[in-house]
């Protein structure tokens, strides 16, 4: 953690908060250690740990912020170190890998995908959740924290601590990969890509 | 990208800046952007095609996302054994 310690909270205080600031996102916590593990198992041993830890470092904590960005920190962090070596889905991208692809924050904006926001609309759940799965962790991640779980660039940048600027090009990059993916799908079902279409 | 006949017909059917034009439109729709880029939206959507397409493309993906993602529904005895550990550790 490192949130400078402010001050000690009492018994009631901690129980205060690990009730009514941490456990409410508890579905959001499994929610993303499911998908970042793909294991009933894993994930639930993933947000266990998570909520010691977070119980451990109370003290960190300042009541008023956002208790689901710190959680989700942790929940990270946890996954990095510990789980990413036994998690039973092999991950395409190696983290370091993936580092030095971005080294610069310049991605390429072309417009690329022939993939049409129809096509995209009339697609299954399932389709996409299997989409978004098939991505490499980071990417996967990126695309969770913002567009599932709707945190802001900022509060990306300190759950990853990562700059800004790579959490706006991660994220573009992840998008464009996951059209790639939806791409494939929606050839495979026979729905519209490139073709014109009447308006 | 094909892009021919599209309604009204006075769109630019190249953008002239399509890095600037899109990185902006993502952090629009990222909802980064505030109140500004709201009004630079609508301008830039009117005006250019390619924007217009990758737009509403980026909209979709964020909106399928959003609302079609399967969720895993949490084992129930999770918050229980949760509580029960911190307990135990005091
Ligand atoms: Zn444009």
């Amino acid at each position: 953690m490192s949130e400078v310690q402010r001050r000690k909270y009492s018994q009631e205080e901690k129980t205060a908060i690990f009730d009514g600031e941490f456990m409410p996102h508890i579905d959001s916590m499994y929610n993303f250690a499911f998908r970042l593990t793909f294991d009933e198992d894993d994930a639930k041993d993933l947000v266990q740990d998570t909520y010691m830890k977070a119980f451990r470092f109370i003290n960190s904590f300042e009541q008023g912020t956002n208790a689901k960005a710190w959680l989700f920190r942790i929940l990270k962090n946890s996954f990095i170190n510990e789980y990413r070596k036994k998690s039973k889905q092999p991950t395409k991208v190696d983290y370091q890998e993936v580092e030095t692809f971005y080294n610069s924050d310049d991605v390429d904006y072309q417009s690329t995908s022939d993939l049409r926001a129809e096509s995209v609309k009339d697609m299954l759940g399932d389709e996409i959740s299997n989409a978004l799965n098939a991505l490499a962790v980071d990417f996967r991640t990126v695309i969770i924290l913002a567009d599932l779980e709707g945190f802001t660039y900022e509060e990306m940048a300190k759950i990853l601590d990562i700059p800004i600027g790579t959490v706006r090009s991660r994220l573009h990059r992840a998008r464009n990969l996951l059209k790639e993916q939806l791409k494939g799908y929606a050839q495979s079902m026979g729905y519209n890509t490139n073709e014109e279409e009447e308006d | 990208m094909e892009i021919n006949d599209q309604p009204g017909g006075e769109r630019k059917l190249a953008c002239s800046d399509v890095t600037k034009c899109f990185q902006l439109l993502e952090s629009i729709l990222d909802g980064e952007m505030g109140e500004t880029g709201q009004e630079l939206m609508k301008e830039k959507l009117a005006k250019c095609q390619p924007c217009f397409e990758h737009f509403h493309l980026e909209q979709a993906i964020r909106d399928v996302l959003k609302t079609k993602c399967t969720k895993q529904p949490v084992p129930t005895e999770l918050a229980r054994s949760i509580r029960q550990m911190i307990q135990e550790s005091k």
